[in-house]
């Protein structure tokens, strides 16, 4: 990568960054921009449930909503872990991991992933995901970039909650609040129409996602504009 | 083992709060009693500011000296005062030539068998944390050495300070984080238990939410928490709409 390049992107960063604040949104794209890849994403653990914050395109954003709807992806390993996760060519894994996942990413236009988690010591909130249309490593100058960029995103976030008023979530990451609200309240709604609790609930949801394909948030969609009530084995689709 | 020596493993030990979980606590009480061993001091105190910008006596290697600061505190007066105040180190050789600047500290400090005082700020740029402070029981001044020296002892000491503080802050934020996050999901869930069971809107669902919490000045979040644990019944929340 060209040193032109490079100082072009990076100003185009500082302008990003300078103009817009620090929103979540703005921090994903300045993300995928500063890295030079072709996406970013980013998530927060809450409640044990990977919940999308924010994407730099669409294709970024499926690979979040995948990983929530499925539990599992780099993202998930790299929150947990505390170390970032790459998966350099998702056609050929060297690992066998992540299955479903992977099948849904490749067909979503991802051929390489990379997480990174967002972290500052103790504290970890989720992670920052990195994806490429083809299989490749990151250099070592963007690995070392990303993981600058986790922390600012990190650091973004936890400041933008700590000037909240207390006991309200920062309107910053009200989004994240609007994203996973239609989940929750199909998982209220479904609780009550399987007659179990909250947890299995959205458990049976995920189930009902996986087994047709489909999205946990389309599925959670449908339940609340009703056009799918769960019911006891079987869900029944109009 | 030999002063410079001595002096060289206080820094060992203040440089490891860095790297490891300490007490902050434990940390001023060593910077003190160090100071009393390896300088010109007879005892030392150390004043910390708290979070809304009050002094606290944190560490005091005796009885009297723990009197006199404290006597710093209430009356805001004293070298300590002054320089957590000012920021800059404050020596003075003889404190019965002092009752004008401290008209009540003065006098009992001397009282108390203090005669010199020295105190260094813990500052680093522009943020100053406390001071730290150096009584002696005879008149005179503090080796230039010996100032320069608990300063650097007090510059450690204010790095671990603040970072251990950072880490604190962070820690804090990510749990109000969390719990912002966790009250909104169960009131979303709520909403959708009410949604279902009595057959109306997300909005009507919302509505009935807030208005039995106000009615019973309850918060909203406990209120969706009750709904979702079942203590609390759909029909319940059903507030009469008939004036």
């Amino acid at each position: 990568m060209s040193r032109d390049r490079d100082n072009t992107r990076l100003a185009r960063v500082l302008a990003i960054l300078a103009g817009g604040g620090r929103s979540p949104g703005i921090l994903c794209r300045a993300s995928a921009e500063s890295l030079g890849v072709a996406g970013a994403g980013a998530m927060l653990m809450v409640n044990g449930l990977p919940t999308p914050l924010c994407a730099s395109n669409g294709v970024a954003e499926q690979l979040e909503e995948l990983q929530s709807t499925l539990g599992e992806g780099p993202c998930v390993d790299a929150h947990e872990s505390g170390r970032p996760i790459s998966e350099p060519d998702l056609a050929r894994p060297r690992r066998a991991r992540w299955i479903a996942f992977t099948s849904a990413a490749l067909e979503a236009g991802a051929g390489a992933v990379h997480s990174f988690p967002l972290r500052l010591g103790g504290v970890r909130l989720g992670a920052l995901t990195l994806y490429e249309p083809t299989p490749g490593g990151l250099s070592d100058d963007q690995h070392a970039d990303a993981l600058v960029m986790a922390g600012v995103v990190t650091e973004a976030i936890l400041s933008s909650q700590a000037h909240a008023p207390l006991d309200t979530l920062s309107p910053e990451l009200e989004l994240l609040a609007e994203h996973g609200a239609e989940l929750h309240q199909a998982t209220g709604m479904a609780s009550v129409q399987l007659g179990v609790s909250v947890a299995e609930a959205l458990v049976r949801l995920r189930g009902h996602a996986y087994a047709g394909g489909r999205l946990l948030s389309e599925v959670a969609a449908d339940v609340v504009a009703r056009r799918l009530v769960l019911e006891s084995e079987h869900g029944t689709d109009p | 083992m030999t002063k410079e020596q001595r002096l060289a493993r206080t820094f060992v030990e203040l440089a490891d709060s860095l790297v490891d979980d300490f007490d902050v606590v434990d940390l001023m009480v060593l910077l003190t009693e160090r100071c009393v061993e390896l300088l010109d001091a007879s005892a030392s105190g150390l004043l910390l500011a708290g979070p809304r910008g009050a002094l606290m006596v944190v560490a005091a290697t005796s009885e009297a000296i723990e009197t006199v600061e404290l006597f710093q505190v209430q009356s805001d007066e004293g070298p300590c005062r002054d320089c957590f105040q000012s920021g800059v180190p404050v020596s003075v050789g003889d404190l019965t030539e002092q009752t004008e600047r401290w008209p009540a500290f003065a006098p009992f400090a001397v009282t108390a068998g203090f005669r010199a005082a020295d105190a260094v700020p813990l500052r680093l740029r522009g943020q100053v944390l406390g001071a730290l402070n150096l009584f002696r029981t005879t008149p005179g001044t503090l080796r230039r050495s010996d100032i320069a020296t608990a300063q650097a002892l007090a510059d450690v000491a204010t790095i671990s300070l603040l970072q251990s503080r950072a880490v604190h802050d962070n820690q804090v934020v990510a749990e109000q984080l969390e719990e912002a996050l966790n009250s909104r999901i169960a009131i979303e869930q709520a909403k959708g238990i009410l949604a279902a069971r009595l057959d109306v809107s997300m909005d009507e669902a919302f509505s009935r939410l807030r208005r039995f919490a106000r009615t019973g000045q309850s918060r909203l979040t406990d209120v969706a928490q009750q709904v979702i644990d079942g203590t609390l019944r759909p029909g319940d929340v059903m507030v009469s709409t008939r004036s």
